[in-house]
């Protein structure tokens, strides 16, 4: 940020307009580099294939920097989701990683002192199952004010939802059911918003609470009712698969039984990336309309919201209808992809765990979830590795004796002393860095 | 009692909420005994001196950047507040904050919680009561269902119950009838005079506080503009334009406080986002 | 209509042995609230983690009274002294730091402490269930064909004389005064010269001391102590909403009225409605009286 606005006062930063090819360029090369990566077989090695990501990676981050339009813009410039060259070298840069990243995961290579390469894609899968979740949770919560504790009771919402439409109407239609979901999500989400008309703070949350323990009901209802206590089965036979007359599409080869089923980490990937993609940009565009001022509005206070003519009623339903629905979408994702869920799906531990994610990650900001849901899923893995592998840390016996208490135990600290210490999470101390580095970036051209 | 009202002496003070000065090298001095007054428009500050003084402002996100401010010769800087309040400052809050759940007697009753002399506290409630006459049948009323000037007088009781060396008074005026505000000021003049107590009144209606005061100053924009004797200041052709609301030229002065501030971004219309 | 679902009968001695079941849950639920309404009424801190408080003073009461076996009267009081401690030290250690932010940043880091308690005991105790506590009374009479535990007699005396208590400090002492006094205006109470962190302090060791006591009788009538037995903070939280957050009484009344409650819709529609039917009243109640049956009404300055 800061590097951006001192680079914008220096006198030679005059107003700037690069072509339209270059400013697509660095996003094209992020988007096609990694196909030809993973196209190519392994008569390349796994080293030198490291190395052109890495100098691609810059070189795309530093080409958006460079071609960025700075000086005297347009409207319609100012008002882009990527206007800073920082913001732009991001995006590019995280366009790349998330495109090559499967094809590094999914890579035969094995790193030193056994670190857990191979449990690393799922974890990264429900990073990115999670993060959308959560960035939801934080959408009501942060720039919504809306306290809502009924947030696991939406999950459960889209597993019902999962499985009437993906179960039981048919055999793994996750294409319908996902939508569908939304729709229940949003429907559903209004409805439980409903309290906060009249409800504030404390009350709110309590009263979302109550509907968490309805829905629960609601969901253990349903499961007995169809599925008994085995609980839903998403797998097998109710695994999602790409129709058959998508089967032409590039990079699509069918099974030897002619199906192409959504399964293993490598085709999951592929299918959850692109969606919490899709619904983090959605949600973050939702805050910039016109809409998301309005929620900001009313979070800060609403009588006053309503003296500006905002209707306060809708914006707060609104709010809960949005969020509730990629919550809702979420959950669906996330029954398909585990495969499966029963009584014990949802519980309040489930509850602590989105808390956790929320403020580890960075309190009221979408950037957060990401941050917090990538912390929550590797931290355990990267102990896991730590208790076996570690020089001294593999020596301490308590450790390896309580490994998930302790798991445990080291969340509930972190969240206390964050929100003592950096209530912003990880995605401030992420800011932070940021600024330090743009400071010494500017400071080094000057 | 302490009969002898102390000195307070604030120099240089500068104090800051995150990155906005509110405060900037003050100086201000209250003799002992003395009466001396505040004045200054919205947002110059005054309040932010009074949570200095007593040391309110971490709750408001601000801390003193420079500068000291010392009691009787003692440094209270950096003490915490009810230390302050045993070392004898007694605060009205702005808006008299009162406990309003309380019971008057209970509200007066907090004012005393500095003290150690427990056996005294009856004796000054009864003092309290006997300077406020209208508050002896209301003692076990709550005290948020009161009249605008009960409650600042309960306020003023409150405070007085601590048997301050120094008494400050944030707006007292604020949201009150004149008769009633008039009455006040007479009070406090009396309690300055009869018990020797030091009193800092930190006020928007200069005229009132020209009257009765013996110094005052003049802060704008976080800046002393003005001391001196109140008779002094009550004299300056400025004071009486932008205070006391002589000549005929408010406005263009009024403009002159009133100087656009912060202002870096510029405004854009608010259509676009996302498409 | 919903009773029709259930195995509803009008056998009057089920129902009295319903009511006389809800009301000795209902005297566990005021316990609990108790603790809640008091760290509410004078931090305005809304501690979910006050089941996890009660499981702590559950298992510290199997360490002190069971494995150590100390006298009961002497063990009880290392209990309490105990929570005492462990109080000062949340206050101390952790809500200090956060007084002044923002409503739900302080929610989850009472949640934050849950969890950390929780780790801790499971590491410390292990997950295998203990035998409840008998060191109280255990036998029990009959009324018109219902059993009634001394047990729940005496939770019922310990409650009463808790809220007696609570209610004569609030009123008649000068900290009393003093915590109502910062949990209507902490600035002006700092203004007067009341040091508000050290009745934050106070309020801590006193709700750590409730949950203390309230561990030790609940473990006398829970099935077993292990980790779940936090619940109870949870079911707990319609009887505090219900009375009131800031009442003392309501917190026992209302304890007393949902116990009842849930006792009927357990005996009469199942277990799995339990919760459901107790939280639903807790909404009602707060879409009737937003601040519950008792509760205090703020006016919102605008």
């Amino acid at each position: 940020m800061t590097a951006v606005e001192s680079s914008a006062a220096r006198p030679e930063a005059h107003t700037y307009r690069p072509s339209a090819f270059q400013r697509i360029l660095p996003f094209a090369i992020a988007a096609v580099v990694p196909f030809i990566l993973g196209a190519t077989t392994s008569d390349v090695s796994f080293w030198w294939k490291a190395l052109i990501t890495v100098i691609v990676l810059v070189a795309v981050a530093r080409l958006a920097w460079k071609w960025t339009p700075r000086g005297e813009l347009t409207h319609r410039e100012d008002m882009r989701l990527w206007r800073t060259p920082s913001d732009r070298s991001w995006a590019a840069a995280t366009t790349f990683g998330l495109l090559v990243l499967p094809f590094i995961l999914a890579s035969d290579f094995t790193p030193p002192m056994d670190f857990p390469w191979a449990t690393w894609f799922a974890v990264v899968n429900l990073v990115l199952i999670f993060a959308m979740g959560a960035a939801a949770f934080n959408l009501l919560v942060g720039y919504s004010g809306q306290i809502s504790l009924a947030h696991v009771a939406f999950l459960a919402l889209g597993s019902i939802v999962g499985g009437i439409v993906g179960v039981q109407w048919s055999s793994g239609n996750m294409w319908l059911a996902l939508p569908a979901s939304a729709v229940a999500g949003a429907v559903v989400g209004a409805i439980s918003g409903l309290p906060a008309l009249r409800l504030k703070h404390l009350y709110l949350l309590l009263a979302t609470f109550g509907f968490h323990f309805v829905m629960m009901l609601v969901w253990r209802e349903y499961l007995q009712e169809y599925f008994g206590f085995v609980g839903i089965r998403f797998k097998g036979e109710n695994s999602p698969r790409i129709a058959s007359w998508l089967h032409w599409l590039p990079g699509i080869d069918p099974d030897q039984n002619g199906e192409f089923v959504i399964t293993g980490q490598f085709r999951w990937y592929w299918v959850i990336m692109p969606i919490t993609v899709l619904s983090i940009l959605f949600m973050v565009n939702v805050v910039r309309t016109r809409e998301g001022r309005a929620f900001a509005a009313v979070r800060d206070r609403d009588v006053s919201a309503s003296l500006l003519g905002i209707n306060v009623a809708r914006s707060k339903l609104l709010a809960f209808a949005v969020s509730s629905a990629v919550v809702a979408m979420s959950g669906t994702l996330a029954s398909f992809y585990i495969g499966s869920r029963g009584e014990d799906s949802f519980n309040v531990q489930t509850v602590l765990n989105y808390a956790i994610i929320i403020v580890v990650g960075g309190f009221s900001s979408i950037q957060g979830a990401i941050f917090g849901s990538a912390f929550f899923w590797f931290l355990p893995e990267w102990f896991k590795w730590a208790r076996e592998e570690l020089w001294l840390v593999r020596d301490i016996d308590f450790l390896s004796d309580y490994p998930s208490e302790i798991d445990l135990a080291i969340k509930g600290f972190l969240v206390v002393i964050i929100l003592m210490f950096k209530p912003d999470g990880l995605a401030g101390m992420w800011r932070d860095l940021k600024a330090w580095l743009g400071r010494k970036l500017a400071g080094s051209q000057a | 009692m302490s009969a002898s009202g102390l000195d307070l002496k604030i120099a240089d003070l500068t104090v800051v909420y995150g990155g906005v000065t509110a405060l900037s090298n003050v100086n201000v001095t209250v003799p002992p005994g003395g009466f001396v007054s505040v004045l200054g428009a919205n947002g110059a500050g005054k309040t932010t001196l009074v949570r200095s003084i007593t040391s309110l402002l971490h709750l408001h996100k601000g801390r003193v950047r420079r500068g000291s401010i010392e009691l009787g010769g003692k440094s209270i800087l950096g003490k915490k507040s009810p230390e302050i309040v045993a070392a004898g400052v007694a605060q009205v809050p702005e808006g008299r904050k009162l406990f309003p759940n309380l019971t008057v007697k209970e509200n007066l009753l907090c004012g005393a919680a500095s003290r150690r002399d427990l056996g005294g506290i009856d004796e000054s409630l009864e003092q309290n009561l006997e300077l406020f006459p209208q508050l002896r049948p209301l003692l076990n009323q709550t005290a948020g269902l009161l009249s605008g000037g009960e409650q600042q007088m309960v306020a003023v009781g409150r405070a007085l119950m601590s048997q301050p060396a120094l008494l400050i008074c944030d707006e007292l005026s604020l949201g009150l009838a004149p008769k009633i505000v008039h009455r006040l000021f007479e009070l406090l003049t009396e309690i300055n005079q009869a018990r020797g107590t030091s009193i800092l009144v930190i006020e928007q209606n200069a005229s009132l506080a020209l009257e009765h005061a013996a110094d005052a100053y003049v802060l704008e924009l976080g800046r002393v503009l003005m001391e001196g004797t109140a008779a002094e200041l009550r004299g300056n052709p400025m004071v009486q334009e932008l205070y006391l609301g002589g000549g005929g030229e408010a406005h263009t002065s009024y403009a002159a406080i009133e100087r656009p501030r912060g202002g870096g971004r510029r405004r854009r219309p608010a259509a676009g986002g996302a498409r | 209509m919903l009773l029709a679902f259930g195995n509803f009968t009008a056998d009057p001695s089920v129902n009295l042995q319903l009511l006389i079941g809800g009301l000795a849950l209902g005297a566990i639920y005021a316990v609990v609230a108790l603790g809640f309404v008091l760290v509410y009424k004078s931090t305005d801190v809304l501690n979910l983690a006050h089941g996890e408080f009660l499981m702590l003073g559950a298992y510290f009461a199997l360490t002190f009274l069971v494995s150590e076996n100390l006298n009961f009267f002497l063990g009880v009081f290392v209990l309490l002294l105990v929570m005492l401690v462990f109080g000062l030290l949340v206050h101390y250690g952790i809500m200090r730091r956060m007084v002044g932010q923002g409503f739900f940043a302080i929610v989850l880091i009472t949640l934050g402490i849950a969890t950390i308690i929780r780790a801790l005991l499971l590491i410390f105790y292990g997950p295998t269930e203990r035998a409840r506590l008998d060191l109280l009374p255990q036998g029990s009479f009959e009324i018109g064909g219902a059993t009634v535990r001394h047990v729940d007699l005496i939770i019922f005396a310990v409650v009463a004389g808790c809220v007696l208590l609570f209610f004569a400090f609030f009123k008649y002492t000068r900290l009393g005064l003093h915590m109502r006094a910062v949990a209507d205006d902490i600035e002006a109470a700092a203004a007067m010269g009341i040091d508000p962190d050290k009745v934050y302090a106070m309020t801590w060791a006193a709700a750590m001391v409730m949950a203390g006591l309230g561990g030790l009788l609940f473990g006398h009538v829970t099935g077993a102590i292990d980790r779940s037995i936090e619940a109870i903070g949870l079911r707990a939280f319609p009887a505090a909403v219900v009375g009131g957050l800031t009442s003392l009484g309501g917190s026992i009344v209302g304890g007393l009225v949902v116990g009842v409650i849930e006792q009927f819709a357990n005996g009469h529609l199942g277990t799995k409605w339990r919760e459901p039917v107790a939280f639903s009243v807790m909404f009602l109640v707060l879409l009737v009286r937003p601040t519950g049956l008792w509760g205090r009404k703020d006016l919102e300055r605008v």
